[in-house]
């Protein structure tokens, strides 16, 4: 078995798995939190195990379980959704996601432990093994305090800028317009949030950056940039933003603003103020999904709580992309 | 001591509407399944059971803050009297359309003293 090791914010994590296809795609998702060893006892252990077929699963549902959901698409956390069909059900404490044809998770996060079951991995994309573990670690480090949302996160002097929002909505394209202007990398999809006390902080969950092809186009650098920097991929390609950038990982900080992007078809880009309880509305979405009461609430309440320290702006995202930092930046002075 | 009094002597009503004849016995209060908060003098309501949630104008968090408060629905109507600009009558639909609405959802429970 291949063992990886990890420190995320006090959480120590261990990985282990079989399969190199189960191995290399989580450790590239947590490339900045690798460990070479963990000198204590792992507070998290996630295993992820290769089976040929769903029957080969070891895994029996009692005849008390509770399903809680099923569909398309997202089942558990924040990620983009997946298309895949999902039955999630709680047995005795054991939140299990069962994915059917692709293979199924079982989170005992009160013990902080998962295990997960996939069917045949070599035959799966890299980014949705990377999807299913990501999911499991959110279940596992909600319960520890540690939260995120889909949004993109920048750090910009000590203040952090959250942009959440669904594909398509502008995005991953503001986050890069202000990244190039020299504002500090945080997240590309998922930043956490914690509760210090006085304060929510928005902590840096670093990963690659995906890119549609509209979105090249925007910026020369990426326009220009080699398959060494801009990586092929599918459906999306890829960069890290040291290879692109003068830029480095942010640090951990309270965050400032909260823009909700939407693109309209106008010269230029502008700002409204939303009433906080229309962001907190706009932001359970990117969220919250209730499988454990309890957490929910606690996670509802950090989410309220960092509405309430920052400011919040619905932004028209206009066609001036590459000023969004002249727009953006003096909010942020602002509030130093 | 006091609440444990009250518990005693009040009674869950499983009906679904508001009896407009038992306003001053009838209290509603939120379900402990709901997490809420007001902000910009709105209330965002998550109902952890089902994962849905729900804002609330300035009316229907006046009414929340006081059924927070276990006030009953004929105090209820006389803090919206006081507080906006708006005919008693009116108040009253007002509060009771929401307080169903609210009960409907499962978000309020009805309590008769």
């Amino acid at each position: 078995m291949d063992e990886s090791c990890f420190s995320l914010y006090c959480n120590s994590e261990r990985y282990t798995t079989g399969s190199p296809t189960l191995a290399d795609p989580v450790n590239e998702l947590l490339r900045h939190f690798r460990q070479d060893s963990l000198g204590v006892t792992a507070a998290l252990t996630i295993q992820f195990y290769a089976v040929q077929n769903r029957a080969d699963v070891p895994l029996t549902i009692s005849s008390s379980a509770c399903r809680l959901a099923s569909g398309t698409g997202e089942a558990v956390g924040d990620r983009r959704a997946t298309g895949l069909p999902y039955e999630v059900t709680q047995d005795q404490g054991i939140l299990i996601v069962d994915f059917h044809r692709v293979g199924v998770l079982a989170i005992d996060g009160k013990q902080g432990h998962a295990k997960g079951y996939l069917i045949n991995p070599e035959q799966l994309p890299a980014t949705l093994v990377e999807y299913l573990f990501h999911l499991t670690l959110i279940e596992l480090l909600r319960r520890c305090g540690l939260y995120t949302i889909h949004a993109t996160a920048l750090e910009h002097n000590g203040r952090a800028i959250l942009i959440p929002g669904n594909s398509g909505r502008g995005k991953t394209t503001s986050f890069i317009s202000l990244l190039r202007s020299g504002y500090r990398y945080l997240s590309d999809d998922h930043p956490l949030l914690q509760d210090s006390g006085a304060h929510v902080e928005v902590l840096p969950f670093p990963i690659r950056i995906n890119v549609t092809d509209a979105t090249v186009q925007f910026f020369p650098e990426l326009r220009a940039a080699s398959e060494q920097v801009l990586h092929p991929g599918v459906p999306k390609r890829f960069f890290y933003a040291e290879d692109l950038y003068p830029t480095a990982v942010g640090e951990r900080c309270q965050p400032a603003l909260v823009l909700f992007p939407h693109v309209v078809d106008s010269p230029q880009s502008h700002l409204e103020l939303l009433p906080k309880s229309r962001a907190l509305e706009a932001l359970l979405p990117q969220a919250l999904l209730v499988y454990d009461q309890e957490v929910a609430r606690q996670e509802f309440k950090v989410l309220a709580k960092l509405v309430q320290q920052v400011d919040c702006y619905r932004l028209h995202f206009g066609r001036d992309i590459l000023d969004l930092p002249k727009l953006i930046t003096p909010l942020l002075e602002k509030r130093r | 001591m006091a609440d444990q009094m009250e518990e005693t002597i009040s009674e869950l009503v499983t009906a679904s509407g508001i009896d407009l004849t038992q306003l001053d016995r009838t209290l509603l209060r939120p379900s402990p399944d709901v997490q809420g908060t007001t902000m910009d003098g709105e209330t965002v309501l998550l109902d952890l059971s089902s994962g849905r949630y729900y804002t609330l104008n300035r009316l229907g968090s006046v009414i929340w803050e006081q059924c927070m408060k276990r006030q009953t629905l004929s105090a209820i109507h006389a803090v919206l009297c006081e507080r906006f600009e708006v005919g008693a009558e009116q108040a009253l639909d007002d509060m009771v359309a929401l307080a169903n609405e609210l009960i409907q959802e499962g978000l309020l429970q009805q309590e008769r003293r």
